[in-house]
């Protein structure tokens, strides 16, 4: 009984919990850049429609989450254009960015509405262990080669990385591309597998999650890994122990445990915190 | 310059231009909560409209996804675009729309699923008990672990209502069968609908229904094989082995009524008071199935036949055609059946519903109690 309760419990984590970590790895290899991102849902929702749409007409939902991180990659390049290259402000670019998905995706999906999809990826896939040999490689690449070196300095300190010879902008286009894409990809998952049919606004917030889990996973691969599968698990578990406990205080239950935990581990781990030049936009020969 | 000012004076006339030609149309706003394409609640309402706008001399306009607590500025929005009629469709947007019949005496408002009205305010409601009820018999006769599921939206008089005209239906053929519960707090939450209905898979459940406006329990039902009833919107396609039924709403039903009503001068902002609709499988605003058309997936047929019960009415009956029997009792006007006739106890064994007696609108909508075999949380029950 235990036993099933608790494998149960697992399998369940890991379904919704698979498109949260290719959602949450892509904002951590941003934001270690020093670009916040805050159109993860409007990026999420854009794949998830793409990956439906074609995944819908040709029957291959393979195909389906290539377009999707394709378009979550072309949605964060604007986002980057505007932060980078013309120095808006972040925040307020990915809030319009994560509009503009869903409302574009709204528009385009109505004719893909009430659609069913007959070739569907289980909800654990090859993208889920994908996703999970995609942490460690991120998390190995970020801590002990020199490119990851020179990202995380170009979060810290974007200035000793121009005296360096290297190029900011470069650096901070590819990672907001990159987080782009691997966002496109979660969104995809969203609407080929763990829930496969399109509905305007069918991220429900999860892009939000994925933000949350990459700043208490302290910007590290591994740990945003952990806490997009707790999330999932304790996210299914408030539905579990509705028997027992009262349904509202539970809704909260997810949150509350996976900013602890995470905030435990952090803490324990010693972490670098925030990235030092996160949100402020880099200009030549300034500071 | 020059072209920029030629451009402008042409934007000019064509907004006075098209300004003018409405004023010869009624002007109706909607205020949807959720978005058009959420294949549920809004989703149905905005067909109603489409039906509507396309039968009558009328002009519509809708705003979507727009929060409970903000509807005031929003109807205010939509009269400044012309809006004679004002039609918001939330529970939750009740108060703000009486707040602003009372500020706008000369527009006529209307509220689906509320109780409070005005001179210029009307309420309406396309309800769905009965169709639940029938839903229940089907579902008591299709499970084999005697656990049914239903993943309700919000714990308000509607859904409990719903929920509980669809226990009763359970046990009136399976009377050891209980209903279990889970609740998303939302009306549009896949993500919370799949581990909801993953819950229930996890606990012997077998046979679901729901509230929640997206086709998520159906598709998790049918993957693991198991049969469903659909909500709101056609939703067989999305298993078409695996629903069973469900209900279906002609919103369109009531708005091209009430509306031509107002357009012959027989409603207007004077004489809404007493003016609620509330219209049932009599009126033909809702309809039992999965698909339009489709009371039961043929597919289940021949297993709800195999299913024989006792009642009192009929004597021994096959389930099947207990079901098309209280349809045609409940589509008749005055209705032969009604399935809130005493006598009911709730789950707690407390007389709800005394013999002979049958609840009444006011009663059903403001309904907080659970009916026996529900199991789960029930906020506010009394």
């Amino acid at each position: 009984m235990a036993g099933e309760w608790i494998l149960n419990t697992i399998v369940r984590g890991i379904a919704l919990g698979t498109p949260l970590l290719w959602a949450a790895l892509g904002e951590v290899y941003a934001e270690r850049s020093g670009v916040v991102n805050l159109g993860v849902e409007g990026m999420m929702v854009l794949g998830a429609f793409a990956a439906f749409a074609l995944a819908q007409a040709s029957g291959l939902p393979y195909l389906g989450l290539l377009l999707a991180a394709g378009v979550g990659a072309l949605a964060a390049l604007l986002h980057a254009f505007v932060v980078i290259t013309l120095r808006a402000n972040q925040y307020v670019s990915g809030l319009a960015l994560t509009m503009l998905g869903l409302g574009l995706s709204a528009l385009l999906g109505r004719r893909w509405e009430g659609l069913p999809l007959l070739n569907t990826l289980p909800e654990i896939s090859p993208l889920t262990y994908g996703g999970l040999l995609l942490a460690g490689m991120l998390w190995l690449v970020l801590y002990h080669t020199r490119w990851g070196i020179i990202l995380r300095s170009t979060g810290e300190s974007p200035a000793a990385v121009d005296t360096m010879g290297l190029n900011v902008f470069l650096v901070r286009y590819l990672a907001v591309v990159f987080g782009g894409a691997l966002a496109g990809v979660g969104g995809g998952l969203l609407s080929v597998a763990y829930r496969p049919s399109w509905t305007e606004g069918m991220t429900v917030g999860l892009g939000w999650i994925a933000i949350a889990i990459t700043i208490f996973a302290s910007w590290d691969p591994l740990r945003a890994a952990t806490g997009a599968f707790l999330f999932g698990a304790l996210f299914h578990l408030s539905f579990r122990l509705q028997t027992w406990v009262a349904p509202e205080p539970l809704q909260m239950m997810p949150f509350a445990v996976t900013i602890l935990v995470l905030a435990v581990v952090t803490r324990r781990g010693g972490a670098q915190g925030v990235p030092e030049a996160l949100g402020i936009p880099y200009t030549r020969g300034e500071s | 310059m020059r072209v920029l000012r030629a451009l402008l004076v042409v934007v000019v006339i064509l907004t006075f231009a098209a300004s003018g030609g409405a004023q010869a149309k009624l002007k109706v706003g909607f205020i949807y909560v959720g978005p058009i394409g959420d294949y549920g609640w809004t989703h149905a309402h905005d067909q109603g409209r489409k039906i509507a706008e396309k039968q009558l001399p009328i002009e519509t306009l809708y705003v979507e996804s727009v929060p409970e607590a903000q509807v005031e500025p929003f109807i205010d929005k939509l009269i400044q675009q012309g809006a004679r009629v004002v039609l918001t469709t939330s529970f939750g947007f009740m108060d703000g729309t009486l707040a602003m019949a009372k500020r706008y005496p000369n527009i006529i408002f209307g509220h689906a699923s509320g109780f409070k009205r005005n001179h210029n305010m009307f309420t309406y409601m396309a309800d769905f008990y009965q169709v639940y009820y029938l839903n229940g018999l089907m579902a008591g006769a299709l499970t084999r672990s005697g656990k049914v599921g239903y993943v309700g939206a919000f714990p308000i008089p509607e859904v409990k209502r719903h929920m509980g005209a669809f226990a009763l239906g359970v046990r009136a053929v399976n009377p050891r069968a209980t209903v279990h519960v889970r609740w998303l707090f939302s009306w549009f939450d896949p993500a919370k609908a799949k581990e909801a209905t993953e819950a229930l898979i996890a606990e012997g459940v077998d046979v679901f229904a729901f509230t929640e406006d997206s086709p998520t329990v159906v598709q998790v039902a049918s993957k693991r094989n198991l049969p469903s009833f659909g909500h709101y919107s056609p939703m067989q396609r999305f298993a078409p082995r695996h629903v069973v039924s469900g209900q279906l709403v002609h919103w369109e039903r009531i708005y091209i009524d009430f509306l031509s009503k107002v357009l012959a001068g027989r409603y207007t902002a004077e004489n809404l008071q007493n003016v609620d609709y509330w219209w049932l499988l009599a009126e033909k605003a809702v309809e039992l199935g999965g698909d339009f058309g489709v009371p039961v997936n043929p597919v289940w047929i021949p297993k709800l036949q195999a299913v024989k019960v006792q009642t009192r009415e009929f004597g021994q009956i096959s389930v099947y055609d207990l079901v098309n029997r209280r349809l045609a009792q409940m589509s008749r006007t005055p209705v032969a059946f009604d399935p809130f006739t005493g006598p009911i106890r709730d789950r707690k064994g407390r007389l709800v519903v005394p013999a002979g007696k049958t609840m009444t609108v006011a009663e059903l909508t403001t309904m907080e109690w659970a009916a026996p075999g529900i199991v789960g949380p029930w906020p506010k029950e009394p």
